[in-house]
């Protein structure tokens, strides 16, 4: 167990995991492509690469998605986190789709298993340049700005349980009862208060809705 | 169809859903260790902190609000590799782990093979019953949870790492309030530019602005938002609002 975490803790399976989740990001493309559900992206982003495959212009999509793989295959390497939103799921799911079909190379995303290839081959080469780039500027972030980072980013985890709070109260009155009371328990019994507010709101507003007694908003 | 859209869903979710949980696992290491995920989710899993109802109920959430959204657009949202996916690993991970030397969403071989899992079931599930979700109960987990989460990532993030920054020293304060309102001005969040405000500011404030890797990282920062700029079309925005231009 402790070689297995090992192993996972070394620069090539970043490379490794990166490649298998590109594949897989490529993989659920080809499935929206094919069988119309599984784009592993937002619902304005999915019309973006509908609008490449109605008209066959896929120019908006690719330089929407483009924009975004190129800056966060930069960043990631130098604040060690790459951000997965903008690099895979719309970078490789929707930018090298979108380029490989009006490049003429449908097929590769056509067929599901070529599709999980192409993502595979795709990840495996943007975590080589990933890791290149930390090797070559080792010092980049120096250890001050990590403890930094880490320090703040701890603290914004405690701010997310009182915004739920808030945002339950203004969406209505039930889930704003819920979400206190939830809230006030999980606080009580020393649990991260985000819990209870999201649980008691949707419970609240939910049970009223399903007795159909008002209208929970 | 179905069943082809089931056997292509456990594919995907199971190597999509293995790799980004050990991805996930890894960010708590970052930078030492190149994690993937985001800095939300760091923020929100921080916030869960290993207890497995606040993990599971975050993810739920948002698995319902992505159920909602595949109904009839076929598009799952981000939120499903972003949040429901390590949240509900963290959930499962943290009930069989006995280990206290650190929190249970940090062992990344745990993670990685829970995660096959709930991505496999997270996939299939979305992929075809959808449909079952009340549309009412999704539209109230989306109006509570997107409002609050679009605060925490465009207002609360940013202000504690400016916050953060300002208290590290002048040098690193003046770069990250540079930097954070140049990118607000161009991405609408200040937050990336705050971190890059960081590396450079405490770079230069250790080393110097002279020190080789400084120069570097400013190099490349800049160069990054001038990319970033050129691709969301800030340049006509800017020479408008200065000239006139064709209005």
């Amino acid at each position: 167990m402790k070689k297995l975490e090992q192993y996972l803790s070394h620069d090539y399976a970043f490379v490794i995991l990166l490649a298998v989740a590109a594949a897989a990001v490529v993989g659920a493309t080809s499935m929206y492509f094919t069988n119309g559900v599984g784009m592993t992206n937002e619902i304005f982003v999915a019309e973006l690469f509908d609008i490449g495959k109605n008209t066959g212009d896929y120019s908006g999509a690719a330089a929407f998605s483009a924009g975004f793989l190129i800056a966060r295959v930069l960043e990631g390497p130098l604040v060690g986190v790459l951000d997965i939103g903008g690099s895979l799921m719309t970078g490789v799911g929707v930018g090298i789709p979108a380029l490989l079909i009006a490049s003429g190379f449908t097929s590769l995303i056509e067929s599901f298993p070529l599709a999980l290839l192409t993502g595979g081959v795709i990840g495996f080469g943007l975590g080589v340049i990933i890791i290149a780039i930390r090797k070559i500027a080792p010092n980049a972030a120096p250890a001050n700005a990590t403890a930094i980072m880490i320090g703040a980013g701890n603290k914004t985890g405690e701010a997310l349980g009182p915004l739920v709070l808030f945002s339950a109260v203004a969406y209505s009155i039930p889930a704003g009862i819920g979400a206190i009371a939830g809230a006030l328990l999980f606080y009580k019994f020393k649990k991260p208060i985000v819990g209870g507010a999201i649980l008691g709101a949707m419970a609240f507003a939910g049970i009223l809705l399903l007795l159909g007694v008002g209208v929970g908003v | 169809m179905i069943v082809e859209v089931v056997l292509k869903s456990l594919v995907v979710g199971a190597l999509g859903g293995a790799a980004i949980a050990a991805g996930a696992a890894r960010m708590f290491y970052a930078p030492k260790l190149q994690g993937m995920g985001a800095f939300r989710t760091i923020g929100e899993m921080n916030a869960c902190n290993g207890d497995p109802i606040s993990h599971l109920s975050f993810g739920a959430g948002f698995y319902i609000t992505s159920a909602a959204a595949v109904v009839g657009t076929g598009a799952l949202t981000q939120d499903v590799l972003h949040r429901v996916l390590p949240n509900w690993t963290a959930a499962i991970v943290s009930l069989f782990t006995k280990d206290k030397t650190k929190r249970p969403f940090e062992n990344i071989f745990l993670m990685m093979v829970v995660g096959a899992f709930v991505g496999a079931f997270v996939f299939v599930t979305l992929n075809t019953v959808s449909s079952l979700v009340p549309i009412q109960l999704s539209t109230i987990a989306k109006s509570i949870l997107t409002p609050a989460a679009n605060n925490m990532i465009t207002i609360v993030m940013p202000l504690i790492f400016l916050w953060a920054a300002i208290d590290d020293g002048k040098i690193t304060g003046s770069w990250a309030f540079a930097l954070g309102g140049i990118m607000q001005m161009i991405s609408g969040n200040a937050l990336p530019g705050i971190i890059f405000g960081i590396l450079i500011g405490s770079n230069a404030q250790e080393k110097g602005h002279k020190a080789k890797s400084t120069v570097i990282l400013i190099a490349v920062v800049i160069a990054l938002i001038l990319a970033i700029a050129y691709f969301r079309g800030f340049h006509t925005k800017l020479i408008t609002q200065f000239f006139g231009g064709a209005n």
